[in-house]
């Protein structure tokens, strides 16, 4: 091919600079097919992989190559959309975050569905209950008075109040590694948490009373048991466990700051 | 999950035994990314029945990736910056094939398009007054994207996504249904449009990716805003949504796309480590002070920059350097070039063996800005590198190479209402085609999506309206039952190949032979191998079963992928032009007659293939060109078409700030689709002109730096009240008039 694309030298130096070794590693993937399946399954897949590819570079060759109907969920395949959340050797994990080098190959890689979600297919969870969660905490700018006619002016101080919690990709980690939610589906879970928080301690936002008192329910906040387990699972590095004893704060002192 | 089994009864009356789930919307928007929601917002503000589908999960379309910001001339940050400056900004980028209507319509109401996200809740960065803060970005004059870190099309989506959620909450109150007018169908892929025996839209046809069961939508507007085509090359920063599902669609019931030679190759990817090339480096690297280097450790930028932005861009890496702290007197830096010029300057240094080890440059922020600040203003590209590249940005340089990444090329739309030639489609978003012209400035797909989003939705609901009560189309079943048959193909298929082979072959075909150079014998052999995968696409299996099978879903992807990329390879092949995203081999000038053409696929007669034909542009208004300069409308247009401009072309005094430059009313014209133009434009210009010679310099025109602006508002005051068809019309035969003189002129060239 005479178009010289920088593709063309990535292709012949790939080993050459970081001197990759492609390894074979085995993938030991829960595989559930509710057409066909009683119960779901671990079925092993040796790739070969190169160890700074993700654990999503590997469910695709498995895809492509070996088993055409493994089911995953992913779209932007770096960390922004949410969309592949699966608990990868026992830790939630975003599949397109993974490393393999980073997960101990010299043993089987486990990949299973995020817990506390029914399974719909494979890694496939129905996320219909953490949607509702979301929906249940009014995640939208609830401001009285008058409309501005541009925008309101908000200070960078105010707006770096929440900016943490604006981050989160609803991906879903951070609720399904939660103990009390796999114990109790009905718990708000640790992600509503953080997206009322974005709310709560925006400056621009009037609704802040209505939503603490919906987390002052008995499945709101105090189910918490600060577990952290939400905090490590978060791959955008929110602090949800802060983010949830401010709420918890803020419930108590009746006041937002 | 969405299943809604209350008439999974074979409604539609079809033959077929299948279950078909059968719904009827006022409107249904197809694309739950910026420009869809943005329109279902719109139509259920006017009262419309709505449904929204997407094939993923709702909040995480395509869109959540945009890092860099939304271009707006709010003039927060630099007073001086309004919508006429925007325009010429957005027309400079494209080359000056941008539809300037839609350009024009984007720099004027993309402002208030921001203000209003931000009314809705948006997080942005602010400036010290509190301010929405903005951005320098590529051929931005000024600083304009308003923006959050980098992870601005995350909050867009979730801001829209929150719009929704609260219409839904209000219509529970209302109705005590959240989804009596305004419903999302997740994880739902459209295979086919449905049409009435008249030729109107009367709905679509999709199946639910979990079960893998049939739903038919019965509506009288169909909004297509299903994104981009880059799915079809191997190394792009494009989400797997984009296999070019709305532009196949659309072309399939009849609508034309324009310019699908154009495709933009962002000039910095991610090309080290293999997993991970194509991922995007945003833009705000460079916007924020990176630098491009060689493997000699050259700023090689310097070195590329064209004759038609030599006036706009530093000489100097000093000048460069003092721009980002006053840019009143110095000019920009030339990594700030618009996508394409970077991109092709990249190629070049590559294939002249100064690359990086991994076959890319380098892109370095580290010795420009402190760590804690590259950390502050980048954090997302900071992990990025960090996590799955281990380089740490803030010591060392990123690698970096051009990547697929967005289409110029779209479905044809009026420029005001967003229709096609279908009456009652319409399209938004990076589907639809003209506004970019041959290259989009960076930042100016969000914001629109925000108006011509906000457009579709408005107009659809309006063409509902002029239906009355009678009207209605009426979908026919036998088209749901061939509909059907076709989706259902390849799991009776079970033996058949497997489609993810195909699919490789068919990036690799598009990646090597229709990449950034195009060559015709190249582009020739990927046109033979697209009518050779034609036949085993039909012959493709997917084993596996219904429910959420992801082999089926790739065969179904693969007839969009290859209607979209023969679209792309018939017109590369027939341009013969280097212009934005267009790069030609053997032809690397750009030509002013070729600026006059606007390529369009329609679907063949048989519906084998694809039928190009040469249109042409639709005439810029002369209050519009007046914004120029003429010595730089002189690079672009042929002498005639700059006779229009008469003495208007005065030099005048600055451009007004922001606030005062707010445009009157719109005239919300109510235009039918270029029809009448496209009628006319069957005949191919004879010749396809290459003249080299010079531009004959105008007489009497000036040369100062500044444009006609206030010279052009009158004129544009006048002519915004006239009716957009008589201007359309108008257009038409000011067009014809100069095809047909088209032999006497001299065409000037660019080098
Ligand atoms: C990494 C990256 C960074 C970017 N950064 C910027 C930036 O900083 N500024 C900027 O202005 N632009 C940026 N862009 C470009 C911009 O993000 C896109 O052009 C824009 O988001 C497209 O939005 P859309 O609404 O047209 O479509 P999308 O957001 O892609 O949405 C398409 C929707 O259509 C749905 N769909 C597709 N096909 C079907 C079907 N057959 N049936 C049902 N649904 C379907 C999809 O599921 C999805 O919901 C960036 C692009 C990329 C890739
Ligand atoms: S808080 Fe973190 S882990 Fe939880 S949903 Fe949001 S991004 Fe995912
Ligand atoms: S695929 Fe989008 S977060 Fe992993």
């Amino acid at each position: 091919m005479s178009t010289a694309t920088v593709q063309e030298h990535v292709e012949t130096s790939a080993s050459g600079k970081a001197g990759i070794e492609m390894m074979t590693i085995t993938v030991r993937i829960r595989r559930y097919n509710p057409e066909v399946d009683a119960a779901p399954h671990w079925v092993d897949y040796q790739v070969t992989a190169d160890p700074t590819a993700r654990i999503l570079d590997s469910l695709h060759k498995i895809k492509w190559e070996q088993d055409g109907s493994l089911t995953f969920r992913r779209s932007c395949a770096h960390g922004v959309c949410g969309s592949d959340a699966m608990r990868i050797n026992g830790k939630n994990r975003l599949a397109c975050k993974a490393l393999v080098k980073d997960l101990n190959p010299t043993k089987p890689i486990t990949v299973e569905p995020i817990q506390g979600l029914p399974v719909l297919k494979d890694l496939v969870v129905d996320m219909e209950p953490f949607f509702q969660a979301y929906r249940d905490v009014k995640p939208f700018l609830i401001a009285h008075g008058n409309e501005p006619t541009r925008e309101r002016i908000q200070s960078q101080k105010d707006r770096d109040r929440f900016d943490d919690t604006t981050k989160c990709i609803l991906c879903a980690a951070c609720t399904t590694s939660c103990p009390v939610f796999w114990a109790d589906g009905q718990y708000f879970g640790p992600a509503a948490i953080v997206n009322a928080h974005r709310f709560i301690f925006d400056s621009r936002d009037d609704g802040a009373n209505e939503r603490l008192e919906i987390l002052n329910d008995r499945e709101g906040v105090w189910r918490c048991r600060t577990t952290f387990n939400c905090t490590e699972a978060c791959p955008r590095g929110i602090q949800i466990t802060q983010a949830i004893a401010e709420v918890k704060r803020a419930l108590i002192t009746r006041r937002v700051i | 999950m969405t299943d809604n089994t209350e008439n999974t009864e074979n409604a539609v009356g079809t033959k077929s035994t299948e279950p078909v789930e059968r719904h009827s919307y006022d409107v249904v928007v197809i694309g739950a990314g910026g420009a869809g929601l943005r329109a279902a917002i719109e139509a259920r503000h006017a009262g419309k029945r709505v449904a929204v589908i997407s094939k993923s999960l709702f909040g995480k379309a395509h869109t959540v990736m945009a890092e860099g910001g939304a271009a707006a001339a709010m003039g927060n940050v630099n007073p001086k910056d309004n919508w006429q400056v925007h325009f010429r900004d957005t027309m400079r980028g494209g080359k000056f094939l941008n539809h300037f209507r839609m350009a024009e319509l984007h720099a004027k109401e993309a402002p208030d398009r921001i203000w209003e996200l931000e009314t809705w809740g948006a997080l942005f960065d602010r400036t010290k007054e509190g301010k929405i803060s903005q951005r320098n970005f590529g051929g931005h004059e000024y600083p304009r994207l308003a923006h959050v870190g980098d992870r601005t099309g995350l909050e867009l989506i979730r801001t829209l996504q929150q719009r929704v959620v609260a219409l839904q909450q209000e219509d529970k109150a209302s109705t005590g249904d959240y989804e009596a007018n305004l419903r999302v169908f997740a994880e739902t892929t459209i295979v086919r449009l449905l049409k009435d025996a008249s030729g109107r839209i009367a709905g679509a046809v999709g199946y639910y990716r979990e079960t893998g069961q049939f739903v038919v939508f019965e509506a009288p507007a169909v909004i297509m805003a299903t994104g981009g085509i880059g799915r079809s090359y191997t190394v792009t920063s494009n989400s797997w949504e984009y296999t070019g599902d709305g532009h196949a669609l659309a072309l399939l019931a009849g609508a034309a796309l324009v310019n699908m030679e154009f495709v933009q190759f962002h000039p910095t990817g991610m090309v080290w480590p293999p997993s991970v090339k194509g991922i995007l480096v945003t833009e705000s690297v460079r916007g924020d002070g990176g630098v491009l280097r060689n493997s000699e450790g050259k700023r090689f930028m310097f070195d590329y920059v064209p004759d038609v932005f030599r006036k706009q861009y530093a000489e100097t890496e000093e000048e460069a350097d003092r721009w980002y702290d006053d840019q009143e007197n110095n000019r920009r830096p030339p990594e700030l070039l618009p996508r394409d010029e970077v991109a092709r300057s990249i190629n070049s240094e590559v294939k002249a063996g100064r690359g990086t080890p991994n076959g890319g440059v380098f892109l370095d922020v580290s010795t420009r800005l402190p760590a804690e600040e590259i950390r502050r203003r980048l954090p997302s590209m900071y992990h990025q590198f960090k996590e799955l590249a281990d380089v740490d940005i803030t010591a060392q340089p990123m690698e970096v190479g051009p990547t697929c990444h967005y289409v110029m090329g779209g479905i044809e739309v009026d420029p005001d209402t967003q229709g096609t030639v279908v009456p009652g489609l319409y399209a938004a978003g990076e589907c639809s085609g003209g506004m970019h012209g041959s290259n989009r400035l960076g930042g100016n797909s969000l914001s629109d999506l925000l108006v011509f989003g906000r457009r579709a939705g408005l107009h659809a609901a309006e063409y509902i309206d002029g239906l009355g009560t009678a009207g209605k189309p009426a979908v026919a079943a036998a088209d749901v039952d061939a509909a059907l048959e076709e989706a259902l193909a390849p799991l009776a298929n079970a033996d058949g190949e497997n489609p993810y082979t195909l699919h490789h072959e068919l990036q690799v075909t598009m990646n090597t032979l229709v990449g950034i150079i195009r060559k015709p014998e190249e582009v020739s052999e990927a046109l033979t191998k697209l009518e050779e995968f034609k036949p085993r696409r039909t012959k493709v299996g997917a084993a596996g079963g219904r429910r959420f099978n992801p082999g089926w879903h790739v065969a179904l992807d693969l007839r969009n992928m290859l209607i979209v990329s023969e679209c792309v390879a018939k017109a590369a092949l027939e341009r013969e032009e280097s212009r934005g995203g267009h790069t030609r081999d053997d032809h690397p000038a750009m030509s002013s007659k070729w600026r006059q053409i606007n390529l369009i696929c329609s679907l063949n007669e048989d519906g084998s293939g694809i039928d190009l034909k040469h249109q042409p542009i639709p005439t810029i208004r002369p209050d519009l060109l007046g914004l120029f300069e003429v010595s730089e409308l002189q690079k672009y247009f042929t002498d005639e078409e700059l006779t229009v401009l008469g003495d208007s072309a005065e030099p005048v005094a600055e451009a007004k700030p922001a606030g005062e430059a707010k445009p009157a009313a719109e005239p919300e014209v109510k235009s039918e689709p270029a029809t009448e133009s496209k009628a006319e434009a069957k005949s191919e210009p004879e010749a396809k002109p290459e003249a080299k010679t010079e531009p004959a310099p105008i007489p009497g025109q000036s040369n100062g730096e500044k444009a006609a602006d206030t010279a052009a508002d009158k004129v544009a005051e006048k002519s915004t009240e006239k009716s957009a068809t008589a201007e359309a019309e108008e257009q038409t035969a000011q067009a014809e008039a100069e095809a047909q003189t088209e032999d006497a002129e001299t065409a000037a060239e660019e080098k």
